[in-house]
């Protein structure tokens, strides 16, 4: 997961922020003010979760913060599939549409992110030794 | 002499066939170049071409700042799409490309349905200027220029449309075509301060 967030991050940062604004803005759900808030800061999010995922910092809170990030991306993306918008989906650069494949990948790094944040809780609950 | 005459067949035989032309608006020297790969039967495109390249044109393209090149890009899952982009393309030996481009967006819901791109297109010339757009827009030659946009954007990975590509000083960036104008906007004049 960590290389997944790290390698999300490279690609949205080697372009100006801009054209990541530009790829949230067409899917066409959030006011201007919202999309460059987040054009800018996404990136830079995804950086610091890739991080903190691969040193195995706060595992729970941090995979618990990926699996939300990943259920909100899917959730999006799932919503502009079910509209017929013809937009890129963004995840790791431009250049790759919305489609039947790119929901099932994210699908399965959300199940995966969901499965490594449960498995970080359980640890947390299991005593000393066991 | 005999140099004398091929240059004259190169001349005679340049003049007979219709020369493939670079549909582009604007000053060729600008600072910024976008390349548009896009199909007269997408809705985005048409989305594209009144909420942004309209604009676009007016702000940039006409005062010198960004040079724009149309690429016809027909998809295969839209029937009329490359009879439209080769009509389109024939106007362009009449110098009515824009024209053409304009109205094939405009009313594309309706020749969408009906299938009618020829009486769309023909709607805005004259009629010695549609018989000559009819006969050119099945030549060989006008086919053939389509089909090398398709290759020109297979070459760039387009696979969608619409799909923007936007080059200043060598470097080459990938502009979502769904995006707003306000914020390419604000890209461009980003730019242009470099």
């Amino acid at each position: 997961m960590a290389v997944v967030f790290l390698y999300a991050a490279y690609t949205k940062l080697r372009e100006p922020w801009l054209v990541f604004a530009m790829s949230i803005d067409a899917y066409q759900l959030l006011p201007q003010w919202l999309v460059l808030t987040l054009g800018r800061t996404i990136p830079w999010l995804e950086l610091l979760l890739g991080l903190l995922l691969a040193a195995g910092f706060a595992l729970r809170y941090t995979a618990a913060a990926a699996a939300i990030l990943l259920g909100v991306f899917f959730g999006i993306m799932a919503h502009a599939y079910a509209q017929g918008l013809k937009v890129d989906c963004g995840c790791f650069g431009l250049g790759e549409p919305i489609s039947a494949r790119t929901l099932l990948r994210d699908g399965l790094l959300l199940a995966a992110c969901l499965t490594l944040t449960f498995l970080a809780l359980r640890r947390r609950g299991l005593p000393r030794g066991a | 002499m005999r140099m004398a005459t091929l240059l004259l067949a190169l001349l005679a035989a340049t003049l007979a066939s219709p020369a493939a032309q670079v549909k582009g608006r604007g000053t060729p020297g600008a600072p910024i170049q976008l390349d548009v790969y896009s199909d007269y039967q997408c809705p985005a495109c048409k989305a594209l071409y009144e909420r942004t390249l309209v604009p676009l044109m007016a702000d940039y393209v006409d005062k010198g700042k960004v040079y724009l090149i149309h690429h016809e890009f027909p998809l295969p899952m839209h029937p009329h799409a490359m009879e439209a982009a080769c009509y389109a393309c024939a106007a362009s030996r009449v110098g009515k490309y824009e024209q053409a481009g304009d109205v094939l967006f405009r009313t594309q819901e309706s020749w969408a349905a009906s299938g009618k791109v020829d009486q769309t297109v023909c709607s805005i010339l004259t009629p010695v200027e549609a018989q000559k757009v009819r006969a050119l827009a099945k030549d060989p030659a006008i086919i053939a220029e389509v089909q090398q946009d398709i290759q020109a954007g297979r070459n760039a990975n387009v696979s969608s449309t619409p799909t923007l590509i936007l080059t200043h000083r060598s470097k080459q960036y990938r502009v979502p075509g769904g995006a707003g104008y306000e914020i390419l906007r604000r890209f461009i004049d980003q730019l242009l301060s470099q």
